[in-house]
């Protein structure tokens, strides 16, 4: 089990955002979290990578407890993430962008980067090395010096990934990374993912709404209300529970829209 | 790619625009030294005429650099500029070299706040203090003035000057990392009073650290301090060729410290453009163009925040302090009120106008603003006695010189000059004379936006009010 | 509290209440920090075996001094309070520190010099009651500094407003700066100086001294600057609270966007915001200038960041903050600098040391402030 999450808490003032939420997955899987707006997924999104502390649980990545961890720390450990609205760092370019999310697998010295040491260049060496590498397998190469904030909508989606994907992570969540995209985009989109899965061994957790994307990828889902778990399983088990209908589309409904 | 390298241009077009481009840069380098050594000091406007040349002639290694030649034949352009023509300018009048001089300390000491500002986004106002550290640690060492270590007699002695330079990088730095440990989980507006606030401390302190035991010798200062000593085979080649050349000096030895003064801060300033460019280019500069742009995105990429920023602190701090070691010996005392927060204003404004995070910009930031500090306004101030001395009248509007108060004498209102420079440059070129282009891009992003960014939604991050306690972790 | 009120519960929620507030706390935290002022000397009470520099019975001294250091305390905090209320109204709205505020305040100050001088010397100080002449020099101040507020914020920070907040800060700087120097440039022409000495001796009233208990004088300017503290203080809190005006300044505060979409000129609250802080400092300016004898072109900046430390202590964007801070720091800085002068080692600026060691700490443990209003940040 690569990550377990038990009984985390996170209260914001009088709001409860995640109550008890108890979650499980095993590596070199590609599950889901859904649930209606406001359930309390980037949250717990948040929480997992360590920009939020909970109030309460544990957080067990590969067996050690992350919790209270830095989120530079939890990327150290191995957990990377896409923002819902992209987070790029806009002016940077294209290979900017990737180079900077290997940082956490970088040796940082100051006398070495002073004085450019033989170890120094071979690191810079095998950074572009390995960016070639990721650029590839998104599909971003011949865009390397672009700036970018000038890419278009799906090449950015790929790039955040891309970017997530530098730090040789065992775990990326990915926050809403279909939204806004068409069909053929989200199509090429779940290729992708199942190809990080499948070649990369990396295990992937996303928060999505779009339906097709999530039943079409998801090993597991997991249905999040008002920040409570109120639905678990395959994405079979889980479209048929009147719970999670009632969720999306109100009580009194039935319909088997999902 | 060298920071100071501009992409070259398709090959016909080098071709055909480089050579005679070459040569009007040529032609001008030579007009403006011309200028400068013939022109008679006793003519009204020569004040004038020479706070034009001065700075067009400083100004034209930047041109040099933009043209589409060889780099050898670029380096070979500015090495005569700066070490044959300055040195030739500053024998014949030895301000030049004081002006050359303090140029290349504040360019210096701007390429360290750089770091801090440009590079890593954090708005230090209290600059001055690190660049107070280094120039009190020589002066505390080796001043005349009765201070607690002269009369231990543990003063010195003068050779000691370079270890002084080294171990001033390192004092400055952990000055930078207690100064920033407490305060860089601090946002932008907050960071940048308390640094002022830190600021004004150390100069009062230094104001004040001469009772129980006298160090800093309070508001009188030190005086007396030392300079590093030159070989006698030194001052005897200068006596040599100032008789060989007929040159009018009236006093070889000043002019030797001169030279070597002069030499010495380029060399430093060299060194402080070499290790900011390596910096830049590196995944440390990357972290800090990361911080800059995006805090959270650079945490949640692996980035420590506390880390990075303490670091450039302690960078940006080193070079002030080394090149307070390099004032101090230079002009041989010291007055706490020197460092105050005009002086954390004016490294500041360079680093402005010049163009933040630009390695160029600030260098020419650093010409231009010294310059209006140190020449300009004088020779202003110098043009406007003159006339009045001649008792010229303004015919149309009947202005008399003669009237024109000494209250207003010009040189006096360097502050009102900086005041209004700030002000216009970040109204119409935020991104300074000459920006980095990744700066102006980020500016224009930002200020391009006539709406007012849209309050967050559930789905965006809001601040997490229990890790403003947590060590790290973002700005609170 | 809803309209129309009737006069009484009027008086009461706007004057009275809040009044009997100030005096609260103003009481209350002169009595507490009096109270731990005496303790810890009473416990640092060693007979001379501590060494020749503390052979001074600080605890002594301490009592002994006591009153003049409560009044001092309270008149130097309301004037911090009252010019921190120009910082913070403005960080409220905009959550940017104007750093021009303290020349602003040092705007205020020198018009007030300007007028008391040139009544004196049109020979028409005795035609006017004294009480007449301040009220005069503060109006004469708030309005200058108000129109110099709103025309600052016009055109050297509206054009900013989207920028990085680094950048309209600089511009504030630069605005800061050109206001001293042209303070400088106009006084030195027409009066050959700028160190300019508030002429308080031409007024018998100002300089006159009123006993209140055994050793005990307070100045009339100290009255007087309490009083106007007061009034203003009130007379915000009602205009911020039960004007139409100043609910919009609120709702802008709170929200922009939406305040605009409720149909406020938010361009038109920020200018208004300005004016009501400008007038403040200016006000600020006339009493400081009474208070300290004389005003010059640099007198600003170091009250105007106390003020901020005041600000900032109290909570900055809560204008009970402002006041809160202001009463605090005066009377910290009072009792610090009333035994100060017993450690010949260490010079009177230390005073300022310590103002600014406050405002640091704060920032670094407590960046909220007392009354912490969250300072909000999108992350």
């Amino acid at each position: 089990m690569l990550l377990e999450v038990k009984g985390v808490i996170k209260k914001f003032g009088g709001l409860t955002a995640v109550q008890n939420v108890e979650y499980m997955q095993e590596a070199r899987t590609i599950c889901t979290i859904i649930g209606p707006n406001g359930a309390g997924k980037t949250t717990f999104f948040n929480i997992l990578t360590g920009l939020y502390k909970p109030d309460g649980g544990t957080i067990l990545f590969g067996g050690k407890n992350v919790v209270g961890l830095r989120p530079d720390q939890i990327n150290a450990a191995g957990i990377s993430r896409t923002f819902q609205n992209i987070r790029l760092f806009s002016s940077m370019t294209v290979l900017e962008n990737i180079m900077v999310g290997m940082h956490s697998r970088l040796r940082i010295n100051l006398v070495d980067t002073i004085l450019r040491t033989p170890r120094f260049n071979q690191q810079e060496v095998t950074v572009r090395r390995k960016v070639g590498e990721v650029l590839d397998f998104v599909a971003l190469s011949d865009k390397a010096n672009e700036i970018s904030r000038n890419l278009p909508y799906g090449d950015q989606r790929r790039l955040e990934i891309g970017r997530a994907l530098a730090s040789d992570p065992k775990l990326i969540l990915l926050d809403e990374p279909t939204a806004g995209m068409n069909p053929q985009e989200s199509v090429e989109a779940m290729a992708l993912f199942r190809r990080v899965r499948d070649e990369l061994g990396i295990t992937v957790l996303l928060i999505e709404h779009d339906m097709r994307v999530v039943m079409g990828i998801s090993d597991r889902i997991t249905v999040l209300d008002y920040g409570q778990k109120i639905a678990e399983g395959s994405p079979d088990e889980v479209r048929r529970q009147p719970r999670v209908i009632e969720a999306y589309l109100g009580r009194g409904s039935k319909t088997d829209a999902l | 790619m060298s920071v100071l390298s501009v992409p070259p241009l398709p090959t016909n077009a080098r071709r055909s625009g480089a050579i005679p481009a070459l040569l009007a840069v040529i032609v001008f380098i030579a007009a403006m030294f011309a200028v400068l050594i013939t022109m008679d000091n006793g003519l009204t406007f020569a004040p004038l005429w020479t706070s034009l040349a001065f700075p067009a002639l400083a100004i034209s290694p930047f041109l040099v650099l933009r043209l589409q030649v060889s780099g050898k034949v670029k380096a070979f352009l500015v090495l005569i500029i700066l070490l044959v023509l300055m040195p030739v300018l500053g024998i014949r009048d030895n301000f030049y070299f004081t002006l050359a001089t303090q140029i290349g300390i504040f360019a210096a000491m701007a390429l360290g706040l750089n770091i801090v500002v440009g590079f890593a986004g954090l708005l230090d106002l209290g600059y001055v203090a690190f660049f107070a550290v280094g120039a009190y640690l020589w002066g505390i060492f080796t001043s005349q003035t009765d201070n607690f270590i002269k009369v231990a007699g543990l003063t010195a002695p003068a050779w000691m000057f370079y270890l002084f330079l080294f171990g001033a990088v390192g004092v400055a730095a952990l000055a930078g990392i207690l100064l920033g440990l407490p305060v860089l989980r601090l946002r932008g507006d907050y960071l940048a009073i308390v640094t002022l606030g830190f600021g004004e401390m150390v100069r009062i302190l230094f104001k004040n650290l001469d009772h129980p035991i006298n160090i800093t010798n309070g508001t009188s200062g030190l005086d007396g301090l030392a300079s590093p000593p030159i070989p006698q085979f030194v001052f005897d080649a200068t006596d040599q060729a100032v008789k060989a050349f007929h040159l009018d000096v009236t006093n070889s030895q000043v002019l030797t410290y001169q030279i070597f003064f002069y030499l010495l801060v380029l060399a430093l300033c060299g060194l402080a453009i070499g290790v900011a460019g390596r910096l830049d280019n590196s995944p440390i500069g990357r972290a800090w163009t990361a911080i800059r742009e995006d805090e959270t995105a650079a945490l949640a990429m692996g980035i420590p925040l506390v880390r990075m920023k303490l670091l450039a602190f302690a960078v940006g701090a080193s070079f002030a302090g080394a090149m307070g070691v390099v004032f101090a010996a230079k002009f041989k005392s010291l007055t706490p009120d020197a460092f105050d927060f005009n002086q954390s204003i004016f490294i500041l404004a360079i680093v402005i106008v010049g163009g933040m995070g630009s390695i160029r910009g600030v260098l020419l930031g650093a010409i231009v603003v010294s310059l209006l500090n140190l020449q300009i306004l004088q020779s202003l101030s110098s043009v406007i006695n003159n006339l009045k001395n001649q008792n010229v009248v303004i015919p149309v509007i009947n202005f008399a010189f003669k009237d024109w108060p000494n209250q207003l004498a010009v040189e006096n209102y360097q502050r009102f000059v900086f005041g209004l420079l700030l002000i216009v440059i970040v109204l119409f070129r935020p991104a300074g004379i000459l920006p980095a282009n990744r700066r102006k891009l980020e500016l224009a992003e930002r200020m391009g936006k006539e709406v007012p960014p849209l309050p967050p939604d559930l789905a965006d991050v809001p601040p997490d009010p229990s890790l403003s306690q947590s060590g790290d972790g973002h700005a609170a | 509290m809803t309209f129309p009120m009737r006069a009484a519960n009027w008086t009461w929620a706007y004057i009275v209440r809040p009044f009997s507030q100030i005096m609260l706390f103003v009481l209350g935290s002169a009595a507490v920090m009096s109270l731990i002022a005496l303790v810890v000397t009473f416990l640092f009470r060693t007979p001379a075996s501590r060494g020749a520099t503390l052979n001074i019975d600080l605890f002594d001294q301490l009592l002994k001094q006591l009153p003049d250091t409560l009044v001092d305390g309270i008149t130097i905090g309301f004037l911090y309070a009252v010019i921190a209320l120009g910082y913070t109204m403005v960080y409220g709205v905009l959550k940017f520190i104007n750093f021009a505020h303290s020349e602003i305040f040092m705007v205020g100050g020198v018009v007030g010099f300007e007028i008391m001088v040139r009544l004196r010397d049109g020979g028409l100080l005795s035609t006017f009651s004294p009480i007449l002449l301040i009220l005069l020099m503060i109006i004469g101040a708030m309005i200058v500094s108000g129109v110099l507020a709103v025309v600052i914020e016009r055109f050297a920070y509206r054009p900013l407003r989207n920028a990085p907040r680094l950048v309209p800060l600089i511009s504030a700087i630069g605005v800061s700066l050109l206001l001293q120097d042209s303070v400088r440039a106009l006084e030195g022409l027409g009066r050959n100086q700028f160190n300019l000495a508030y002429p308080t001796d031409s007024v018998p009233f100002l300089t006159k001294r009123l006993p209140v208990g055994p050793n005990l004088t307070i100045g009339v300017t100290t009255i007087i600057i309490v009083i106007a503290a007061i009034v203003m203080v009130l007379g915000l809190n009602y205009f911020v609270n039960a004007t139409k005006i100043g609910k919009g300044i609120r709702a802008v505060s709170q929200d922009q966007v939406t305040a605009s979409l409720m149909g406020i000129d938010v361009n038109q609250m920020i200018a208004i915001t300005f004016l009501v802080g400008g007038a403040l400092g200016g006000a600020a300016g006339v009493l400081f200038g009474l208070k300290a004898g004389n005003i010059s072109p640099f007198s600003g900046f170091i009250p105007g960041l106390k003020a901020f430390t005041a600000a900032v202590l109290g909570g900055i964007g809560n204008i009970t903050g402002a006041l809160l801070g202001g009463i605090l720091l005066g009377l910290m800085e009072a009792f610090f600098s009333s035994l100060l002068p017993f450690f010949p080692s260490l010079g009177t600026s230390y005073t300022d040391i310590f103002a600014f060691a406050i405002l640091i700490l704060i920032l670094i443990f407590r960046p909220t402030g007392l009354l912490g209003q969250h300072v909000d940040e999108k992350v």
